[in-house]
């Protein structure tokens, strides 16, 4: 059965097609992938949060406009929830890597700290590794910071999508864009001479 | 505010009584230290389901209310407004991403929300059912909706939840414009031709209703809502949150020369609350039961959307990819 069409202001809403079914069939869901900014050069990167995506590339390109269209950016990076290994201090016993695999080849990992609960991940520097749970370990033996950090983070640097050189200029308009700053908007003068009309 | 569907249905099923006591003692201890829950820390059952619920809610409203702004871009009077206001209504879907991720670590997918919307089983800010006939209804929107919604924020930033708190605190931050933009909007319409200041008048008593329906139903003090309130789940009463809406931005108006079409609207300076008419109860409950001026176009929107982009989506599906839940 077809319904009324809706009667809307928007004339864009009255050419819609009809769609009968209400509900929507169900698709897997995408992979989630974990985004990391550098606020500013020689800055540290952030966790900022995930995206969904079908695969690392465009999980890139959905992160930059979910995460760096507004402030300051220098670098970005994504990788797989999956690739990103935690280990919680207080909650799990200190994770088991097997040290007498001489032969293993040692690959490198981007280290984070979390410092507390509440707050972000925060890169704390790489570490040579022959397995994530290696990294870890090693992590948290060299770690002296007190009180010990909430978790800690280790990602291959090869399961990483990096943002390369000739990359770096998508964010050098950002500060062009003063539409998105609040001080764009100064309306005191023009609210002043129109509170100073008598009326 | 979000999350507030239960006040019109039950409490539902799940009781503190039957939690673990210990865990329960040491969950409450945290939070009454001021520190933060993350996903992977032992939760009430209670908490986990009215924090999906409200924080799902919270996203809906970013995505629906996106909406009524949305169809004033095209006709928004010059460059630069329709500039802001582009940047605006992409900052109010992105929030609806930071938001439906935050939700997701606690184990409600992405995916079954976005169903939840469509199929009208969650709910979204009640406010976002009405129309927007002229520029200043945008203008109203961009200035006193979005004032009321960063006076929830801000409220809500302080809760116990890691995830909602980071997501607040970046949403609040984007916003800051959202607010200036507004109310540089309505100061040019008030100081513009007598039609515009009309226009504007017009805007405001349509949309006062709505505006003090925003914050919802006074709170009945039930064991419920005290239980949230101690969990740091809800952070203030609607009408404490309704009352400071009302202290910052009633003066902003009125210093415009505009009438608030309330005649018992005042503050009682002996104890700083304001007083008012209550608004219309039923028709909020109405509204929000799917009879308002544009539940049914809102909802048809996002399922056309949804419809025209399936292929895209499933063009770009890799059979490989495993689903994770987000970390943080």
């Amino acid at each position: 059965m077809k319904s009324d069409p809706i009667k809307s202001l928007d004339p864009r809403v009255g050419r819609l097609p009809q769609t009968d079914n209400p509900t929507k069939p169900p698709l897997d869901q995408f992979s989630t992938f974990e985004v990391f900014v550098q606020p500013a050069p020689g800055k540290p990167f952030r966790h900022e949060g995930p995206v969904h995506a079908p695969g690392l590339e465009m999980a890139y390109v959905l992160a930059k406009e979910a995460f760096t269209r507004r402030f300051t950016c220098s670098s970005l990076f994504v990788a797989d929830t999956h690739d990103v290994h935690v280990f919680a201090p207080d909650e799990q016993s200190p994770p088991m890597h097997d040290m007498a695999d001489k032969a293993a080849t040692f690959t490198t990992f981007e280290i984070f700290q979390l410092p507390r609960r509440g707050k972000q991940a925060v890169q704390t520097g790489a570490i040579e590794a022959t397995s994530p749970q290696e990294a870890l370990a090693l992590a948290h033996r060299q770690c002296t910071t007190t009180p010990m950090p909430y978790a800690f983070w280790a990602m291959d640097r090869r399961a990483i999508r990096f943002t390369s050189p000739e990359e770096q200029d998508f964010w050098q308009t950002l500060p062009d864009k003063k539409f998105r700053d609040a001080a764009a908007y100064k309306g005191g003068e023009k609210l002043q001479r129109f509170l100073d009309t008598p009326r | 505010m979000y999350g507030g569907g239960t006040t019109f249905d039950g409490a539902g099923a799940d009781t503190v009584a039957s939690e673990d006591p210990g865990r329960l003692q040491a969950f409450e201890a945290r939070i009454a230290l001021g520190e933060k829950i993350e996903p992977t820390d032992w939760m009430p059952a209670l908490y986990r389901r009215q924090l999906i619920r409200m924080i799902e809610q919270h996203a809906h409203s970013e995505i629906i209310g996106a909406l009524p702004e949305g169809t004033w871009i095209t006709r928004a009077p010059g460059f630069k407004r329709k500039l802001s206001l582009m940047a605006k209504v992409q900052d109010e879907v992105g929030h609806a991403q930071l938001l439906y991720s935050a939700a997701e670590t606690l184990g409600k997918t992405r995916e079954e929300m976005i169903t939840d919307l469509i199929s009208g089983k969650s709910k979204y800010s009640n406010i976002f059912n009405y129309p927007a006939y002229t520029w200043a209804d945008a203008c109203f929107i961009s200035w006193l909706v979005d004032a009321g919604a960063i006076v929830n924020q801000l409220a809500n930033a302080k809760g116990s939840y890691g995830p909602y708190c980071r997501a607040l605190e970046r949403i609040c931050a984007e916003e800051s414009f959202h607010l200036k933009y507004g109310h540089h909007c309505v100061i040019y319409l008030a100081a513009g031709t007598p039609q515009q200041r009309a226009m504007f008048q017009e805007a405001l008593n349509r949309w006062w209703q709505p505006m003090m329906h925003f914050f919802g139903p006074a709170d009945k003090l039930s064991d419920h809502t005290r239980i949230l309130m101690k969990w740091k789940v809800k952070m203030a009463t609607n009408d404490a949150m309704r009352n400071q809406f009302l202290d910052m931005y009633v003066p902003k108006i009125l210093e415009l020369g505009f009438t608030i079409p309330d005649p018992k609207l005042a503050k009682n300076p002996g104890t700083g609350v304001w007083n008012y008419t209550e608004p219309d109860w039923e028709e909020f409950k109405r509204v929000i039961q799917g009879d308002g001026p544009c539940n049914r176009e809102r909802l048809e929107v996002r399922r056309i959307a949804e419809a025209r982009g399936r292929w895209v989506r499933e063009a770009l599906r890799s059979p490989r990819a495993v689903y994770s839940m987000p970390l943080a």
